[in-house]
């Protein structure tokens, strides 16, 4: 579903940020992405949403070679993929609802269909009562939920989310972690980037390790007690 | 205590119209200023060239095909003709054109009219006897052509080589060229008019998406088609130009009824009887059509512009 080859970014004329990333996610797939602070987590994942070109290497997403389609083309694949954005990136001056409902009206489908939807997953995060709230006078963690309803309401085939319960307690962080196995489970392929450690061994999936700009994929298993033990 | 302000804060008011919050966009109120101002110019240059249109066509029609012959009462040598020779002149000359099959008819101007002519100059007063008048035959013509006009002065100056020939070509030429002129100052003015349109709205389309750069950038990213995008802020521009040009349309039928009430009979003895007729309402009342289409198209230019940028 998504092959990188010998994908490398950086940022203007600055250092390369990632250099030689290989990997591929087949589809249902389910991986977590790690790695220190200012590893490129957020880096990749922009170049797998499609937020920026590769300034070498090979993208394949849905078997399409990127750089080989055209603007137009491009459209169809950003609607099949969902992203939470590690700062969110709500619209300030739209309701939760309409927040929520945005990834369905830039589809097209009718108010009618939009209401059932977006009211439900709002409760569902636990947010049925913040309908008409603006994102600004939200809690962290409410935005946060928010975020991830807008990433999951059109059903999309690639989620990715990075750092998606940084701002949520233990108990809510689970309850979305059981919402992305639960779409997992129904096809959807999944790329979460996170920092928590207690997520990772619990759902157990594998991890692509990122680590200086460089990537490889580790089994579950505790990276940081590998990293502790010295294995790389 | 909350009051209703209080309870609003922060909870999102009425129906969503846009992603983007364009309509509480600020400069909109000025964008608008700016159009009205512009369509009310607009107005006014071309009522100005409907009226001169008029003008002139009315000129042309009435004195194009007419021309003026003079008989002076002096002879080649100077020397004063009797009055009754005169006549008898210029009863020879206006029955010689009235042969021509380029002429229409032919009069000749009685004494009271001479005097009429005159009498400005010399003041009522003046004996008409006492004075040598000259002949004036005033010609319409089926046809005004210069191959005419030298035939028909080749027979008058054959009858009596002083004649004169007087074809209001010259002065008619004269009024023509200036009302040319101002037609094409009109024809400037609006074209002025409206490439400030399409600057000033490009200019704020793109602050806008300068100043959304991060919403537009995630509407992309979230696969929302250019045409989606584009749409938002073409019904911006839209509805601001919709806006202005009306209330300019608006004020500029309300000046020129203020001017026409106000100069009423001035303006009829300039322009006698000319009134906008339909075509000519219809016309002014297209600006606005004409003005949001050179909008939307201006914003969706702009927007697809600084889209095609990114990634
Ligand atoms: N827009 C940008 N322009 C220039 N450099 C950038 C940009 N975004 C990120 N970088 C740089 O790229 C490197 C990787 O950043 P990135 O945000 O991808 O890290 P991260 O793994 O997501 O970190 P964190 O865990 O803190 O979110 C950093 O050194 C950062 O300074
Ligand atoms: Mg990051």
């Amino acid at each position: 579903m998504i092959k990188f080859e010998n994908v490398g970014l950086r940022y203007g004329i600055g250092p390369e940020v990632l250099g030689d990333i290989n990997f591929t996610l087949d589809p249902g797939s389910f991986h977590f992405l790690t790695g220190p602070s200012g590893a490129g987590k957020t880096s990749l994942m922009s170049l797998i949403y499609l937020g920026r070109r590769p300034t070498r290497g090979l993208v394949t997403m849905f078997g399409q070679n990127i750089s080989d389609l055209d603007r137009r083309k491009l459209v169809p694949i950003r609607q099949r993929i969902g992203v939470v954005f590690q700062d969110f990136r709500l619209l300030p001056h739209l309701s939760a609802f309409d927040n929520v409902a945005l990834p369905l009206r830039i589809l097209g489908r009718p108010e009618k269909e939009i209401d059932n939807n977006v009211n439900e997953l709002l409760d569902w995060v636990g947010l049925g009562d913040k309908t008409n709230v603006l994102p600004p006078t939200m809690s962290g963690g409410e935005q946060q939920r928010i975020a991830i309803a807008r990433a999951v309401i059109a059903r999309p085939r690639l989620l990715l989310a990075d750092e998606p319960t940084g701002n949520l307690d233990d108990e809510i962080g689970f309850r979305l972690m059981h919402l992305f196995d639960q779409l997992n489970r129904m096809g959807t392929t999944i790329v979460i980037a996170t920092h928590n450690q207690a997520i990772i061994d619990k759902l157990g999936h594998p991890c692509l390790v990122l680590d200086s700009g460089h990537l490889h994929v580790d089994e579950p298993k505790n990276w940081i007690q590998k990293k502790i033990e010295g294995v790389f | 205590m909350f009051t209703k302000k209080d309870r609003k804060l922060g909870v999102a008011e009425g129906k969503r119209q846009y992603d983007l919050p364009l309509n509480k966009a600020e400069g909109s109120g000025f964008l608008i200023l700016l159009i009205s101002l512009m369509t009310f110019l607009a107005v006014i240059a071309l009522a100005a060239s409907f009226v001169l249109g008029a003008m002139t066509q009315r000129w042309t029609s009435g004195l194009e095909n007419r021309l003026t012959v003079e008989i002076p009462a002096e002879n080649e040598e100077g020397v004063i003709l009797p009055n009754e020779d005169v006549k008898t002149l210029t009863a020879d000359i206006a029955a010689a054109l009235s042969k021509h099959p380029a002429v229409k008819n032919t009069e000749i101007l009685g004494e009271e009219e001479i005097q009429e002519l005159v009498s400005p100059w010399l003041g009522d007063d003046m004996v008409l006897k006492d004075i040598p008048l000259p002949g004036l035959i005033s010609v319409q013509l089926h046809i005004t052509n210069p191959d005419t006009l030298k035939v028909l002065e080749n027979k008058v100056k054959d009858i009596t080589p002083t004649a004169r020939l007087d074809t209001h070509q010259t002065w008619l030429n004269d009024l023509l060229r200036f009302t040319g002129a101002m037609q094409f100052a009109a024809a400037m003015i609006t074209l002025i008019i409206g490439v400030t349109t399409v600057t000033a709205v490009a200019g704020a389309i793109r602050s806008r998406m300068a100043e959304h750069r991060a919403e537009v950038e995630l509407l992309h990213l979230m696969g929302a088609k250019d045409d989606y995008i584009t749409e938002q802020f073409q019904r911006h521009a839209l509805l601001l130009t919709l806006k202005g040009s009306t209330l300019g349309v608006l004020a500029g039928a309300l000046v020129m009824t203020f001017i026409s009430l106000i100069s009423g009979d001035t303006a009829a003895a300039l322009v006698p009887d000319f009134k906008l007729n339909a075509l000519h309402m219809i016309t002014l009342f297209l600006l606005p059509v004409i003005a949001c289409a050179i909008s939307a198209f201006t914003a969706r230019h702009t927007v697809l512009h600084v889209l095609a940028d990114m990634p």
